[in-house]
């Protein structure tokens, strides 16, 4: 009894706290869609009246409506590379056994850990020395390279969960590897490559931090031509184009969460 | 097994991990180490040093000004984490214990700032924050301030940003670890008369150590290396260690002095944690023995 204190007391501050960890993690996002309609021509808060107005400036805007392109561009190819890059490597890691599997998993996870900062002036550094910077080739390998460890790591585990039994009855009746793999595994697994690839899709079109360093030819992404614009200034142009960001990946989460499920959405 | 199909099962193996290591090696190992090759170079323009010095290093390290910046970088590092470890946990926690119907909307909202883009997010602050945003707009209708107060440019206000920008993270590796614990031990442990503080920091705080660590260990590097949130947040105002590197870079072009501070801040930021880890891991294994005892 003498212990209920104590108890109703974590109760309660663990309500709070986790009340306002929600709020706070959505508001960003709900303030930017509630500005986006704003009719006025700053970012004040409470937004004076309702229009469409910005969106229109958005679309007619010449600079944001290259950038998405460029950035829808982009992801589209590396999540098309890194899911047939991850899924080769995490089938291996999954069904082989070879030395060194360790480091490999950890080799596959280690641009999780590199800096930022660290891998783009490296990125840069490199193609500045093949004389590649003018190219799209560094925005698409160094967003290969952060999508990489989501793919494997999403293709792993659907590869685990999986149930083999039918792979070694079809191998019973005499299919060979290939057929089992494009027959059976490939089939089953399907959710789990379409969320990687979606991981891949997302990873790509919001980065900034290591995309920055490999915009300096004149391919810019939308997160980057975002982020020089609100340097200079910000006004609710910055304010749509960044809601048009949210529904993109709104829909894109809600599609995984229909795919596999909120629970390995994590 | 017989040998010629082993070794072909091997080959197989190594085709299907060639793409993926030559990719991590040609463009993650090989630019890592073309960083701390630059940072020796002498001179100070982008991709025009010749030679060997360590002279970059020297003056970083010799000059105060650069010494406590990279100093106050790790202390928000490390009050990023802590915030984070303490709001987090319990998010984690009691998300990982909530039925699946309840669990499906809160993960969209942790999930949410994960994925979309860092700037959008800053962006959504600088509305909060801004001298006629959402935070001015209230207090003063509620009569707490008399004219705007600039929130913005002020060190506080970083802090804030990224422990929003970092605490997904946390509650995710709680969450996966949580998950993994089986909740009769709480009611094993609640049977035995604890409450609930204690069968927290008894049962669950124990076995749940390795997410907290990989969750502190995230944050504080994502920290460390932020740039674009000091920039945007804090101005000039708040320099913190990856927005000078990103400004020596792209404003300055002195390429080896940041390839020099940027290699500081990966090593720095590595021994931290590893340090921090063994520390935990030493800690750990004792109190286990305690325990035992």
């Amino acid at each position: 009894m003498r212990d209920d204190f104590s108890d109703n007391v974590m109760k309660m501050a663990g309500a709070v706290v986790r009340a306002v960890v929600y709020t706070m993690l959505a508001l960003p996002a709900v303030l930017v869609i509630i500005s986006s309609f704003t009719s006025g021509t700053s970012m004040n808060f409470p937004p004076p009246g309702f229009s469409l107005q910005w969106y229109q400036r958005a679309f007619e805007s010449e600079p944001f409506m290259k950038a998405l392109w460029t950035s829808t561009y982009v992801a589209v190819i590396v999540s098309f590379l890194a899911l047939i890059i991850g899924f080769a490597a995490a089938f291996a890691i999954n069904r082989f056994s070879f030395p060194g599997k360790g480091l490999l998993q950890g080799l596959a996870f280690s641009p999780l850990v590199v800096p930022a900062v660290v891998l783009g002036i490296g990125l840069l550094y490199l193609f500045a020395w093949m004389h590649l910077t003018q190219t799209m080739l560094p925005l698409l390998v160094g967003h290969l390279v952060l999508a990489i460890p989501y793919v494997v790591r999403t293709v792993l585990a659907s590869l685990s969960l999986h149930n083999r039994v039918l792979e070694e009855a079809a191998m019973n009746l005499r299919a060979t590897p290939f057929q089992v793999i494009r027959r059976i595994t490939l089939p089953l697994i399907l959710p789990g490559l379409l969320s990687a690839a979606i991981f891949a899709f997302v990873t790509s079109f919001g980065n900034v931090t290591v995309s920055v360093f490999l915009t300096y030819g004149g391919n810019v992404t939308l997160p980057v031509q975002l982020f020089t614009y609100v340097d200079a200034s910000y006004d609710p142009l910055v304010a749509a184009v960044s809601s048009i960001m949210i529904f993109v990946t709104l829909a894109v989460i809600l599609t995984i969460e229909h795919l596999i499920g909120a629970e390995r959405l994590a | 097994m017989n040998p010629p199909l082993e070794r072909n099962r091997k080959f197989t193996a190594a085709l299907l991990l060639a793409p993926m290591v030559l990719l991590l090696l040609g463009f993650l190992v090989v630019p890592v180490a073309g960083v701390l090759r630059s940072s020796f170079l002498d001179g100070d323009y982008l991709l025009e040093g010749t030679g060997f010095t360590v002279g970059h290093y020297l003056r970083f390290f010799s000059d105060s000004y650069y010494s406590s910046i990279l100093w106050e970088t790790f202390v928000d590092g490390v009050i990023v984490s802590l915030i984070c470890l303490v709001v987090g946990f319990p998010t984690g926690y009691s998300l990982a214990r909530l039925p699946p119907l309840a669990r499906r909307w809160r993960t969209i909202i942790v999930i949410l700032p994960l994925t979309l883009s860092l700037v959008v997010i800053v962006f959504g602050w600088l509305i909060i924050l801004g001298r006629n945003g959402l935070l001015n707009s209230v207090l003063f209708n509620l009569g707490i301030i008399s004219s705007p107060k600039t929130l913005l440019f002020t060190r506080p206000a970083v802090i804030l940003v990224l422990v929003q920008q970092f605490l997904p993270f946390m509650i995710l590796s709680v969450l996966s670890v949580v998950t993994q614990i089986d909740p009769v031990l709480e009611q094993a442990a609640s049977n035995l008369r604890a409450n609930r503080l204690v069968t927290f920091r008894r049962v669950i705080i124990p076995l749940a150590t390795p997410g907290i660590l990989v969750g502190c260990n995230l944050v504080f590097v994502l920290s460390i290396s932020a740039f674009i949130t000091p920039r945007l947040i804090g101005g000039n105002r708040v320099p913190m260690l990856g927005s000078l590197i990103y400004e020596r870079i792209m404003s300055e072009f002195n390429w080896p002095s940041g390839a020099a501070m940027a290699f500081i801040l990966f090593v720095a930021g590595l021994g931290f944690t590893a340090a921090f880890n063994a520390l935990a891991a030493s800690r750990l294994v004792m109190g286990g023995r305690l325990h035992a005892r």
